[in-house]
Protein backbone atom coordinates (compact mmCIF):
# COMPACT_ATOMS: atom_id res chain seq x y z
CA UNK A 1 0.00 0.00 0.00
CA UNK A 2 2.79 2.35 0.88
CA UNK A 3 4.51 1.52 -2.38
CA UNK A 4 1.34 2.40 -4.31
CA UNK A 5 1.23 5.86 -2.82
CA UNK A 6 4.85 6.66 -3.53
CA UNK A 7 4.64 5.56 -7.16
CA UNK A 8 1.53 7.66 -7.57
CA UNK A 9 3.25 10.64 -6.07
CA UNK A 10 6.21 10.09 -8.37
CA UNK A 11 3.79 10.07 -11.31
CA UNK A 12 2.27 13.34 -10.15
CA UNK A 13 5.63 14.98 -9.80
CA UNK A 14 6.66 13.81 -13.24
CA UNK A 15 3.38 15.06 -14.74
CA UNK A 16 3.76 18.52 -13.30
CA UNK A 17 7.41 18.57 -14.27
CA UNK A 18 6.39 17.78 -17.84
CA UNK A 19 3.85 20.62 -17.90
CA UNK A 20 6.42 23.07 -16.59
CA UNK A 21 9.05 21.85 -18.98
CA UNK A 22 6.68 22.55 -21.91
CA UNK A 23 5.64 25.92 -20.49
CA UNK A 24 9.26 27.00 -20.14
CA UNK A 25 9.88 25.90 -23.71
CA UNK A 26 6.99 28.13 -24.85
CA UNK A 27 8.40 31.25 -23.27
CA UNK A 28 12.08 30.52 -23.91
CA UNK A 29 12.18 32.34 -27.28
CA UNK A 30 10.53 35.34 -25.66
CA UNK A 31 12.79 35.29 -22.60
CA UNK A 32 15.90 34.97 -24.75
CA UNK A 33 14.85 38.03 -26.73
CA UNK A 34 14.00 39.86 -23.53
CA UNK A 35 17.46 39.19 -22.15
CA UNK A 36 19.10 40.13 -25.41
CA UNK A 37 17.14 43.37 -25.70
CA UNK A 38 18.85 44.66 -22.54
CA UNK A 39 22.39 44.15 -23.78
CA UNK A 40 24.30 47.14 -25.06
CA UNK A 41 27.70 47.84 -26.50
CA UNK A 42 29.15 49.34 -23.31
CA UNK A 43 27.80 47.20 -20.55
CA UNK A 44 25.67 44.14 -20.17
CA UNK A 45 22.67 46.18 -19.16
CA UNK A 46 21.23 48.94 -21.32
CA UNK A 47 17.86 50.58 -21.65
CA UNK A 48 18.80 52.56 -24.76
CA UNK A 49 17.35 49.81 -26.95
CA UNK A 50 13.90 50.55 -25.67
CA UNK A 51 14.39 54.25 -26.16
CA UNK A 52 15.21 53.31 -29.73
CA UNK A 53 11.94 51.37 -29.97
CA UNK A 54 9.88 54.42 -29.12
CA UNK A 55 12.13 56.78 -31.04
CA UNK A 56 13.20 55.33 -34.35
CA UNK A 57 10.68 52.51 -34.42
CA UNK A 58 7.96 54.76 -33.06
CA UNK A 59 6.42 55.38 -36.45
CA UNK A 60 6.29 51.64 -37.12
CA UNK A 61 4.51 51.05 -33.86
CA UNK A 62 2.17 53.92 -34.69
CA UNK A 63 1.36 52.37 -38.06
CA UNK A 64 0.66 49.04 -36.35
CA UNK A 65 -1.74 50.69 -33.93
CA UNK A 66 -3.42 52.69 -36.67
CA UNK A 67 -3.92 49.66 -38.94
CA UNK A 68 -5.16 47.59 -35.98
CA UNK A 69 -7.66 50.27 -34.94
CA UNK A 70 -9.07 50.70 -38.45
CA UNK A 71 -9.26 46.93 -38.92
CA UNK A 72 -11.04 46.34 -35.63
CA UNK A 73 -13.55 49.08 -36.38
CA UNK A 74 -14.37 47.65 -39.81
CA UNK A 75 -14.43 44.11 -38.39
CA UNK A 76 -16.99 45.17 -35.86
CA UNK A 77 -19.12 47.07 -38.37
CA UNK A 78 -19.25 44.04 -40.65
CA UNK A 79 -19.39 41.17 -38.18
CA UNK A 80 -22.05 42.53 -35.81
CA UNK A 81 -24.91 42.75 -38.35
CA UNK A 82 -23.77 39.58 -40.09
CA UNK A 83 -23.71 37.64 -36.81
CA UNK A 84 -27.15 38.95 -35.91
CA UNK A 85 -28.57 37.97 -39.29
CA UNK A 86 -26.98 34.51 -39.10
CA UNK A 87 -28.44 33.74 -35.70
CA UNK A 88 -31.79 35.54 -35.65
CA UNK A 89 -33.10 35.14 -39.18
CA UNK A 90 -33.91 31.79 -40.74
CA UNK A 91 -32.82 31.24 -44.31
CA UNK A 92 -31.76 28.29 -46.44
CA UNK A 93 -28.08 27.47 -46.84
CA UNK A 94 -27.11 29.18 -43.62
CA UNK A 95 -24.46 26.64 -42.77
CA UNK A 96 -22.81 26.92 -46.17
CA UNK A 97 -22.86 30.70 -45.97
CA UNK A 98 -21.23 30.62 -42.53
CA UNK A 99 -18.53 28.29 -43.82
CA UNK A 100 -17.98 30.52 -46.86
CA UNK A 101 -17.63 33.57 -44.63
CA UNK A 102 -15.16 31.89 -42.25
CA UNK A 103 -13.09 30.30 -45.00
CA UNK A 104 -10.47 33.13 -45.05
CA UNK A 105 -9.16 31.69 -41.76
CA UNK A 106 -7.96 28.58 -43.53
CA UNK A 107 -6.28 30.19 -46.52
CA UNK A 108 -2.50 30.34 -45.98
CA UNK A 109 -1.24 33.89 -45.51
CA UNK A 110 1.10 33.71 -48.48
CA UNK A 111 -1.79 32.79 -50.80
CA UNK A 112 -3.96 35.66 -49.57
CA UNK A 113 -0.92 37.89 -49.97
CA UNK A 114 -0.10 37.00 -53.56
CA UNK A 115 -3.78 37.00 -54.60
CA UNK A 116 -4.41 40.42 -53.10
CA UNK A 117 -1.23 42.07 -54.31
CA UNK A 118 -2.00 40.99 -57.87
CA UNK A 119 -5.63 42.12 -57.80
CA UNK A 120 -4.68 45.38 -56.09
CA UNK A 121 -2.11 46.03 -58.76
CA UNK A 122 -4.07 45.09 -61.82
CA UNK A 123 -7.78 45.26 -61.03
CA UNK A 124 -8.50 47.53 -58.07
CA UNK A 125 -5.50 49.87 -58.44
CA UNK A 126 -5.29 50.53 -54.71
CA UNK A 127 -1.77 49.26 -54.14
CA UNK A 128 -0.59 52.66 -52.91
CA UNK A 129 -3.45 53.24 -50.51
CA UNK A 130 -3.45 52.11 -46.92
CA UNK A 131 -7.02 50.82 -47.36
CA UNK A 132 -5.74 47.90 -49.38
CA UNK A 133 -3.71 46.78 -46.38
CA UNK A 134 -6.59 47.42 -44.00
CA UNK A 135 -9.05 45.38 -46.07
CA UNK A 136 -6.53 42.55 -46.37
CA UNK A 137 -6.43 42.50 -42.56
CA UNK A 138 -10.22 42.75 -42.27
CA UNK A 139 -10.91 39.81 -44.55
CA UNK A 140 -8.41 37.67 -42.64
CA UNK A 141 -9.67 38.49 -39.16
CA UNK A 142 -13.37 39.14 -39.45
CA UNK A 143 -14.17 35.40 -39.05
CA UNK A 144 -12.44 35.63 -35.66
CA UNK A 145 -14.85 38.42 -34.78
CA UNK A 146 -17.88 36.70 -36.26
CA UNK A 147 -17.48 33.39 -34.42
CA UNK A 148 -17.63 34.69 -30.81
CA UNK A 149 -20.51 37.00 -31.74
CA UNK A 150 -22.46 34.09 -33.23
CA UNK A 151 -21.75 31.96 -30.17
CA UNK A 152 -22.82 34.60 -27.67
CA UNK A 153 -25.94 35.53 -29.67
CA UNK A 154 -26.96 31.89 -29.73
CA UNK A 155 -26.56 31.76 -25.95
CA UNK A 156 -28.77 34.83 -25.54
CA UNK A 157 -32.47 33.90 -25.28
CA UNK A 158 -34.62 35.81 -27.75
CA UNK A 159 -36.99 36.55 -24.84
CA UNK A 160 -34.90 39.58 -23.84
CA UNK A 161 -35.45 41.24 -27.18
CA UNK A 162 -39.13 40.33 -27.24
CA UNK A 163 -39.58 41.72 -23.76
CA UNK A 164 -37.86 44.97 -24.71
CA UNK A 165 -40.08 45.37 -27.74
CA UNK A 166 -43.23 44.51 -25.79
CA UNK A 167 -42.30 47.29 -23.39
CA UNK A 168 -42.19 49.73 -26.28
CA UNK A 169 -38.53 49.84 -27.26
CA UNK A 170 -37.77 50.49 -30.90
CA UNK A 171 -35.52 48.13 -32.87
CA UNK A 172 -32.50 50.41 -32.36
CA UNK A 173 -33.15 50.81 -28.67
CA UNK A 174 -33.34 47.05 -28.37
CA UNK A 175 -29.97 46.64 -30.06
CA UNK A 176 -28.15 49.38 -28.21
CA UNK A 177 -29.54 48.90 -24.74
CA UNK A 178 -30.31 45.18 -24.59
CA UNK A 179 -28.50 43.09 -27.18
CA UNK A 180 -25.10 44.80 -27.33
CA UNK A 181 -24.51 44.95 -23.58
CA UNK A 182 -25.52 41.32 -23.20
CA UNK A 183 -23.19 40.02 -25.90
CA UNK A 184 -20.43 42.41 -24.81
CA UNK A 185 -18.04 39.69 -23.62
CA UNK A 186 -18.39 37.88 -26.94
CA UNK A 187 -17.67 41.08 -28.85
CA UNK A 188 -14.59 41.81 -26.78
CA UNK A 189 -13.35 38.25 -27.24
CA UNK A 190 -13.54 38.86 -30.98
CA UNK A 191 -11.79 42.20 -30.57
CA UNK A 192 -8.99 40.60 -28.57
CA UNK A 193 -8.40 37.78 -31.06
CA UNK A 194 -8.47 40.10 -34.05
CA UNK A 195 -6.20 42.60 -32.33
CA UNK A 196 -3.59 39.96 -31.54
CA UNK A 197 -3.60 38.64 -35.09
CA UNK A 198 -3.55 42.04 -36.84
CA UNK A 199 -1.06 43.59 -34.45
CA UNK A 200 1.46 40.79 -35.05
CA UNK A 201 0.73 40.14 -38.72
CA UNK A 202 3.77 40.38 -41.01
CA UNK A 203 3.14 37.90 -43.83
CA UNK A 204 0.18 39.42 -45.69
CA UNK A 205 1.59 42.85 -44.84
CA UNK A 206 4.83 41.92 -46.56
CA UNK A 207 2.89 41.39 -49.79
CA UNK A 208 0.37 44.24 -49.75
CA UNK A 209 1.93 47.02 -47.70
CA UNK A 210 1.82 50.34 -49.58
CA UNK A 211 5.16 52.05 -50.17
CA UNK A 212 6.27 53.95 -47.08
CA UNK A 213 4.07 52.03 -44.68
CA UNK A 214 6.00 49.55 -42.56
CA UNK A 215 4.23 48.07 -39.56
CA UNK A 216 6.26 47.02 -36.54
CA UNK A 217 6.18 43.22 -37.18
CA UNK A 218 7.18 43.80 -40.79
CA UNK A 219 10.05 45.97 -39.57
CA UNK A 220 11.15 43.12 -37.30
CA UNK A 221 10.99 40.71 -40.22
CA UNK A 222 12.94 43.00 -42.55
CA UNK A 223 15.59 43.72 -39.94
CA UNK A 224 16.07 40.07 -39.02
CA UNK A 225 16.43 39.23 -42.69
CA UNK A 226 18.81 42.00 -43.68
CA UNK A 227 20.57 43.39 -40.62
CA UNK A 228 21.14 40.21 -38.66
CA UNK A 229 20.33 40.10 -34.98
CA UNK A 230 20.42 43.48 -33.31
CA UNK A 231 19.46 44.14 -29.68
CA UNK A 232 17.19 46.94 -30.91
CA UNK A 233 15.25 44.52 -33.13
CA UNK A 234 14.89 42.20 -30.16
CA UNK A 235 13.61 45.12 -28.11
CA UNK A 236 10.95 45.87 -30.75
CA UNK A 237 9.87 42.21 -30.88
CA UNK A 238 9.72 42.11 -27.08
CA UNK A 239 7.63 45.28 -26.98
CA UNK A 240 5.14 43.84 -29.49
CA UNK A 241 4.80 40.60 -27.53
CA UNK A 242 4.42 42.43 -24.24
CA UNK A 243 1.65 44.66 -25.61
CA UNK A 244 -0.17 41.58 -26.94
CA UNK A 245 0.34 39.76 -23.67
CA UNK A 246 -1.06 42.61 -21.62
CA UNK A 247 -4.10 42.75 -23.90
CA UNK A 248 -4.69 39.06 -23.16
CA UNK A 249 -4.10 39.53 -19.43
CA UNK A 250 -6.53 42.44 -19.30
CA UNK A 251 -9.14 40.33 -21.04
CA UNK A 252 -8.63 37.40 -18.65
CA UNK A 253 -8.92 39.81 -15.75
CA UNK A 254 -12.20 41.37 -16.90
CA UNK A 255 -14.00 38.49 -18.58
CA UNK A 256 -12.25 35.26 -17.57
CA UNK A 257 -11.46 32.59 -20.13
CA UNK A 258 -15.02 31.37 -20.71
CA UNK A 259 -15.68 33.51 -23.77
CA UNK A 260 -12.61 32.31 -25.60
CA UNK A 261 -13.82 28.70 -25.67
CA UNK A 262 -13.84 27.15 -29.10
CA UNK A 263 -11.83 30.02 -30.49
CA UNK A 264 -8.10 30.34 -30.87
CA UNK A 265 -7.03 31.16 -27.35
CA UNK A 266 -8.17 27.93 -25.69
CA UNK B 1 -34.65 28.60 -31.51
CA UNK B 2 -35.42 31.08 -34.23
CA UNK B 3 -36.61 28.33 -36.53
CA UNK B 4 -39.44 27.43 -34.17
CA UNK B 5 -40.59 31.02 -34.40
CA UNK B 6 -40.96 30.71 -38.11
CA UNK B 7 -42.74 27.38 -38.10
CA UNK B 8 -45.40 28.99 -35.93
CA UNK B 9 -45.90 31.85 -38.34
CA UNK B 10 -45.84 29.78 -41.50
CA UNK B 11 -49.41 28.40 -41.51
CA UNK B 12 -50.79 31.94 -41.39
CA UNK B 13 -50.84 33.48 -44.82
CA UNK B 14 -52.59 36.75 -44.11
CA UNK B 15 -51.15 39.50 -46.38
CA UNK B 16 -50.00 41.40 -43.31
CA UNK B 17 -47.84 38.46 -42.20
CA UNK B 18 -46.49 37.89 -45.68
CA UNK B 19 -45.42 41.51 -45.96
CA UNK B 20 -43.69 41.29 -42.60
CA UNK B 21 -41.85 38.19 -43.72
CA UNK B 22 -40.69 39.93 -46.87
CA UNK B 23 -39.50 42.84 -44.75
CA UNK B 24 -37.60 40.44 -42.52
CA UNK B 25 -35.92 38.89 -45.51
CA UNK B 26 -34.90 42.32 -46.76
CA UNK B 27 -33.51 43.28 -43.34
CA UNK B 28 -31.59 40.04 -43.15
CA UNK B 29 -30.09 40.65 -46.57
CA UNK B 30 -28.96 44.19 -45.77
CA UNK B 31 -27.44 43.00 -42.51
CA UNK B 32 -25.37 40.28 -44.07
CA UNK B 33 -24.56 42.00 -47.36
CA UNK B 34 -21.39 43.82 -46.16
CA UNK B 35 -19.87 40.55 -45.01
CA UNK B 36 -20.68 38.82 -48.29
CA UNK B 37 -19.34 41.73 -50.33
CA UNK B 38 -16.14 41.81 -48.28
CA UNK B 39 -15.37 38.13 -48.77
CA UNK B 40 -16.23 38.22 -52.46
CA UNK B 41 -14.18 41.34 -53.20
CA UNK B 42 -11.17 40.54 -51.06
CA UNK B 43 -11.06 36.76 -51.03
CA UNK B 44 -13.07 34.89 -53.64
CA UNK B 45 -12.45 37.20 -56.57
CA UNK B 46 -8.67 37.39 -55.89
CA UNK B 47 -8.54 33.60 -55.59
CA UNK B 48 -10.33 33.16 -58.91
CA UNK B 49 -7.96 35.75 -60.33
CA UNK B 50 -4.86 33.81 -59.34
CA UNK B 51 -6.34 30.52 -60.53
CA UNK B 52 -6.82 32.12 -63.97
CA UNK B 53 -3.40 33.67 -63.84
CA UNK B 54 -1.74 30.37 -62.96
CA UNK B 55 -2.60 29.13 -66.46
CA UNK B 56 -0.68 31.92 -68.17
CA UNK B 57 2.98 32.14 -69.06
CA UNK B 58 5.22 34.14 -66.66
CA UNK B 59 3.97 37.77 -66.64
CA UNK B 60 2.19 37.57 -70.00
CA UNK B 61 -1.19 38.04 -68.28
CA UNK B 62 -0.59 41.78 -68.33
CA UNK B 63 1.23 42.17 -71.59
CA UNK B 64 -0.46 44.36 -74.21
CA UNK B 65 -0.47 41.47 -76.68
CA UNK B 66 -2.72 39.48 -74.40
CA UNK B 67 -2.11 36.54 -72.09
CA UNK B 68 -0.48 33.39 -73.40
CA UNK B 69 -2.34 30.44 -71.96
CA UNK B 70 -0.23 27.48 -71.02
CA UNK B 71 -0.07 24.50 -68.68
CA UNK B 72 3.64 24.94 -68.27
CA UNK B 73 3.42 26.23 -64.70
CA UNK B 74 1.69 23.08 -63.55
CA UNK B 75 4.14 20.95 -65.51
CA UNK B 76 6.88 22.71 -63.57
CA UNK B 77 5.02 22.10 -60.33
CA UNK B 78 4.96 18.36 -60.96
CA UNK B 79 8.52 18.34 -62.25
CA UNK B 80 11.11 20.86 -61.27
CA UNK B 81 9.20 22.15 -58.24
CA UNK B 82 7.81 18.85 -57.01
CA UNK B 83 10.52 18.72 -54.35
CA UNK B 84 9.25 22.07 -53.01
CA UNK B 85 5.79 20.53 -52.54
CA UNK B 86 7.33 17.55 -50.77
CA UNK B 87 9.42 19.71 -48.48
CA UNK B 88 6.32 21.70 -47.50
CA UNK B 89 4.35 18.54 -46.77
CA UNK B 90 7.29 17.00 -44.91
CA UNK B 91 7.76 20.03 -42.65
CA UNK B 92 4.04 20.27 -41.86
CA UNK B 93 3.79 16.50 -41.35
CA UNK B 94 6.78 16.29 -39.02
CA UNK B 95 5.63 19.18 -36.87
CA UNK B 96 2.13 17.65 -36.70
CA UNK B 97 3.68 14.39 -35.53
CA UNK B 98 5.73 16.17 -32.86
CA UNK B 99 2.60 18.00 -31.71
CA UNK B 100 0.58 14.77 -31.53
CA UNK B 101 3.24 12.96 -29.51
CA UNK B 102 3.92 15.77 -27.06
CA UNK B 103 0.46 17.35 -27.11
CA UNK B 104 -1.53 14.34 -25.95
CA UNK B 105 0.24 13.86 -22.59
CA UNK B 106 0.22 17.62 -22.08
CA UNK B 107 -3.53 17.85 -22.69
CA UNK B 108 -4.16 14.79 -20.52
CA UNK B 109 -2.24 16.15 -17.55
CA UNK B 110 -3.78 19.58 -18.05
CA UNK B 111 -7.34 18.25 -18.03
CA UNK B 112 -6.94 15.62 -15.28
CA UNK B 113 -4.38 16.92 -12.83
CA UNK B 114 -3.66 20.61 -13.20
CA UNK B 115 -5.47 23.14 -11.03
CA UNK B 116 -3.50 26.20 -12.13
CA UNK B 117 -5.01 26.22 -15.64
CA UNK B 118 -5.22 30.00 -15.98
CA UNK B 119 -1.49 30.18 -15.44
CA UNK B 120 -0.94 27.56 -18.14
CA UNK B 121 -3.18 29.54 -20.50
CA UNK B 122 -1.16 32.65 -19.77
CA UNK B 123 2.04 30.90 -20.73
CA UNK B 124 0.48 29.28 -23.76
CA UNK B 125 -0.49 32.51 -25.47
CA UNK B 126 3.12 33.41 -26.12
CA UNK B 127 3.68 31.10 -29.11
CA UNK B 128 0.43 32.35 -30.62
CA UNK B 129 1.74 35.86 -31.10
CA UNK B 130 3.38 34.63 -34.22
CA UNK B 131 5.85 32.24 -35.74
CA UNK B 132 8.07 35.22 -36.52
CA UNK B 133 8.93 35.91 -32.89
CA UNK B 134 9.39 32.22 -32.13
CA UNK B 135 11.76 31.80 -35.07
CA UNK B 136 13.60 35.02 -34.18
CA UNK B 137 14.04 33.91 -30.57
CA UNK B 138 15.18 30.42 -31.55
CA UNK B 139 17.67 31.86 -34.00
CA UNK B 140 19.14 33.95 -31.25
CA UNK B 141 19.27 31.01 -28.84
CA UNK B 142 20.99 28.73 -31.33
CA UNK B 143 23.47 31.31 -32.58
CA UNK B 144 27.13 30.67 -31.66
CA UNK B 145 27.51 32.10 -28.16
CA UNK B 146 23.74 31.94 -27.59
CA UNK B 147 21.91 30.31 -24.71
CA UNK B 148 21.99 26.82 -26.18
CA UNK B 149 25.76 26.77 -26.75
CA UNK B 150 26.71 24.88 -23.53
CA UNK B 151 24.02 22.27 -24.20
CA UNK B 152 25.08 21.84 -27.81
CA UNK B 153 28.74 21.60 -26.80
CA UNK B 154 27.88 18.89 -24.31
CA UNK B 155 26.11 16.98 -27.08
CA UNK B 156 28.97 17.58 -29.46
CA UNK B 157 26.96 19.41 -32.13
CA UNK B 158 28.49 22.47 -33.83
CA UNK B 159 26.34 25.59 -33.46
CA UNK B 160 25.88 26.30 -37.12
CA UNK B 161 24.73 22.75 -37.71
CA UNK B 162 22.04 23.16 -35.08
CA UNK B 163 20.98 26.63 -36.22
CA UNK B 164 20.42 25.79 -39.86
CA UNK B 165 18.79 22.39 -39.75
CA UNK B 166 15.55 20.51 -40.22
CA UNK B 167 15.03 19.78 -36.49
CA UNK B 168 15.21 23.45 -35.51
CA UNK B 169 12.64 24.40 -38.19
CA UNK B 170 10.31 21.61 -37.09
CA UNK B 171 10.82 22.58 -33.46
CA UNK B 172 9.88 26.22 -34.08
CA UNK B 173 6.83 25.19 -36.13
CA UNK B 174 5.75 22.78 -33.39
CA UNK B 175 6.01 25.40 -30.66
CA UNK B 176 3.93 27.81 -32.74
CA UNK B 177 1.07 25.34 -33.22
CA UNK B 178 1.27 23.39 -29.94
CA UNK B 179 -1.54 25.39 -28.26
CA UNK B 180 -3.94 24.59 -31.11
CA UNK B 181 -3.26 20.89 -30.70
CA UNK B 182 -3.67 21.02 -26.92
CA UNK B 183 -6.93 22.92 -27.36
CA UNK B 184 -8.42 20.27 -29.66
CA UNK B 185 -7.21 17.24 -27.71
CA UNK B 186 -8.06 18.85 -24.38
CA UNK B 187 -11.66 19.43 -25.47
CA UNK B 188 -11.98 15.80 -26.53
CA UNK B 189 -10.39 14.57 -23.30
CA UNK B 190 -12.59 16.66 -21.05
CA UNK B 191 -15.58 14.89 -22.57
CA UNK B 192 -14.22 11.51 -21.45
CA UNK B 193 -15.45 10.56 -17.99
CA UNK B 194 -12.52 9.71 -15.66
CA UNK B 195 -14.71 6.93 -14.26
CA UNK B 196 -13.98 4.93 -17.41
CA UNK B 197 -10.27 4.93 -16.68
CA UNK B 198 -10.87 3.96 -13.06
CA UNK B 199 -13.13 1.13 -14.17
CA UNK B 200 -10.47 -0.12 -16.58
CA UNK B 201 -7.86 0.01 -13.80
CA UNK B 202 -10.20 -1.84 -11.42
CA UNK B 203 -10.71 -4.54 -14.02
CA UNK B 204 -6.96 -5.06 -14.16
CA UNK B 205 -5.90 -3.02 -17.19
CA UNK B 206 -2.40 -1.67 -17.13
CA UNK B 207 -1.97 2.06 -17.88
CA UNK B 208 -0.80 1.36 -21.40
CA UNK B 209 -3.80 -0.87 -22.06
CA UNK B 210 -6.11 1.84 -20.73
CA UNK B 211 -4.48 4.32 -23.09
CA UNK B 212 -4.71 2.12 -26.19
CA UNK B 213 -8.17 0.66 -25.65
CA UNK B 214 -10.05 3.38 -23.76
CA UNK B 215 -8.51 6.82 -24.16
CA UNK B 216 -7.27 6.65 -27.71
CA UNK B 217 -10.53 5.40 -29.31
CA UNK B 218 -12.58 7.93 -27.33
CA UNK B 219 -10.44 10.93 -28.26
CA UNK B 220 -9.77 9.89 -31.83
CA UNK B 221 -11.86 12.64 -33.42
CA UNK B 222 -10.14 15.30 -31.32
CA UNK B 223 -6.73 13.97 -32.25
CA UNK B 224 -7.58 13.88 -35.94
CA UNK B 225 -9.15 17.35 -35.89
CA UNK B 226 -6.19 18.78 -33.98
CA UNK B 227 -3.67 17.07 -36.22
CA UNK B 228 -5.34 18.29 -39.40
CA UNK B 229 -5.69 21.81 -38.04
CA UNK B 230 -2.02 21.98 -37.11
CA UNK B 231 -1.06 20.54 -40.48
CA UNK B 232 -3.21 23.11 -42.26
CA UNK B 233 -1.65 25.98 -40.32
CA UNK B 234 1.88 24.77 -40.88
CA UNK B 235 1.48 24.18 -44.59
CA UNK B 236 1.91 27.91 -45.14
CA UNK B 237 5.08 28.13 -43.05
CA UNK B 238 7.16 31.15 -43.99
CA UNK B 239 9.43 32.66 -41.35
CA UNK B 240 10.68 29.44 -39.74
CA UNK B 241 12.41 27.89 -42.79
CA UNK B 242 13.74 31.28 -43.76
CA UNK B 243 15.33 32.07 -40.42
CA UNK B 244 16.24 28.59 -39.19
CA UNK B 245 16.46 26.28 -42.18
CA UNK B 246 19.02 25.22 -44.73
CA UNK B 247 18.57 25.67 -48.48
CA UNK B 248 16.46 22.51 -48.41
CA UNK B 249 13.93 23.78 -45.89
CA UNK B 250 13.83 27.15 -47.62
CA UNK B 251 12.24 25.41 -50.58
CA UNK B 252 8.93 25.58 -48.69
CA UNK B 253 6.16 26.72 -51.02
CA UNK B 254 5.14 29.93 -49.26
CA UNK B 255 8.65 31.33 -49.35
CA UNK B 256 9.34 30.22 -52.94
CA UNK B 257 6.02 31.75 -53.96
CA UNK B 258 7.07 35.09 -52.50
CA UNK B 259 10.41 35.04 -54.29
CA UNK B 260 9.04 33.99 -57.68
CA UNK B 261 6.02 36.28 -57.50
CA UNK B 262 7.10 39.48 -55.81
CA UNK B 263 10.85 39.47 -56.35
CA UNK B 264 11.13 37.90 -59.83
CA UNK B 265 7.59 38.78 -61.08
CA UNK B 266 7.05 35.32 -62.58
CA UNK B 267 3.34 35.62 -61.81
CA UNK B 268 2.31 32.45 -63.63
CA UNK B 269 4.55 30.14 -61.63
CA UNK B 270 3.99 31.96 -58.38
CA UNK B 271 0.21 31.77 -58.65
CA UNK B 272 0.43 28.10 -59.61
CA UNK B 273 2.29 27.54 -56.33
CA UNK B 274 -0.42 29.50 -54.55
CA UNK B 275 -3.09 27.28 -56.09
CA UNK B 276 -1.26 24.12 -55.02
CA UNK B 277 -0.90 25.50 -51.50
CA UNK B 278 -4.57 26.47 -51.49
CA UNK B 279 -5.67 22.99 -52.58
CA UNK B 280 -3.53 21.39 -49.87
CA UNK B 281 -4.90 23.72 -47.20
CA UNK B 282 -8.54 23.31 -48.26
CA UNK B 283 -8.37 19.53 -48.42
CA UNK B 284 -6.97 19.43 -44.92
CA UNK B 285 -9.49 21.97 -43.63
CA UNK B 286 -12.39 20.05 -45.13
CA UNK B 287 -11.48 16.90 -43.22
CA UNK B 288 -10.61 18.84 -40.09
CA UNK B 289 -14.04 20.49 -40.03
CA UNK B 290 -15.70 17.13 -40.62
CA UNK B 291 -13.99 15.69 -37.57
CA UNK B 292 -14.37 18.68 -35.29
CA UNK B 293 -17.42 19.46 -33.27
CA UNK B 294 -19.69 20.48 -36.13
CA UNK B 295 -20.82 23.84 -37.34
CA UNK B 296 -21.76 26.66 -35.03
CA UNK B 297 -24.87 27.93 -36.74
CA UNK B 298 -28.11 25.91 -37.04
Amino acid sequence: MKNFFTSRRLGDILSHAYIWFCLILFVTPFLALLGYSFTGPQGIYAVQNFQYVFGSFGKNLLWSFRISALTLLLDLMIALPAGYALVRYPFPGKRILFSALTLPLYVPGAVIGIALVLTYNFTYHIITSIWGLVFAMVVGTFPLMLTPIVVSLKDLPIAFEEAAQCLGATKWQTYWRVVFPLIGPGISAGLLLSFIIVFNEYLVTLFVHPPGVTTAPLRVFNLVRTAGLLPTTAALAVTMQLISFFAVLAFFRFFGTRYLKGTYLI
Amino acid sequence: MSQEQVSISQPLVAPEVRRREQNARLTMLTLILPAILLTILFLYYPLVFIVRMSFTLADSFLSPTGPIFTLENYVAMTGRYLSNVWVTIKLAGLSTLVNLIFGFPFAYILVRKVRYRDLVRGFMVFPMFGALYVAFGMRFILLPGGMATPLLNALGIPNTQALYSLPSVVFAMSIFTFPFMVMNVGTALSNVDPVLEEAAACLGARPLQTFWRILLPLTRSGLIAGGLMVFGWNIGTFAEPLLLGTIDEQKSLAWTLYQRGVVQTDYGLSTAMGVVLLILAFTVTYFSLRYSRGALVE
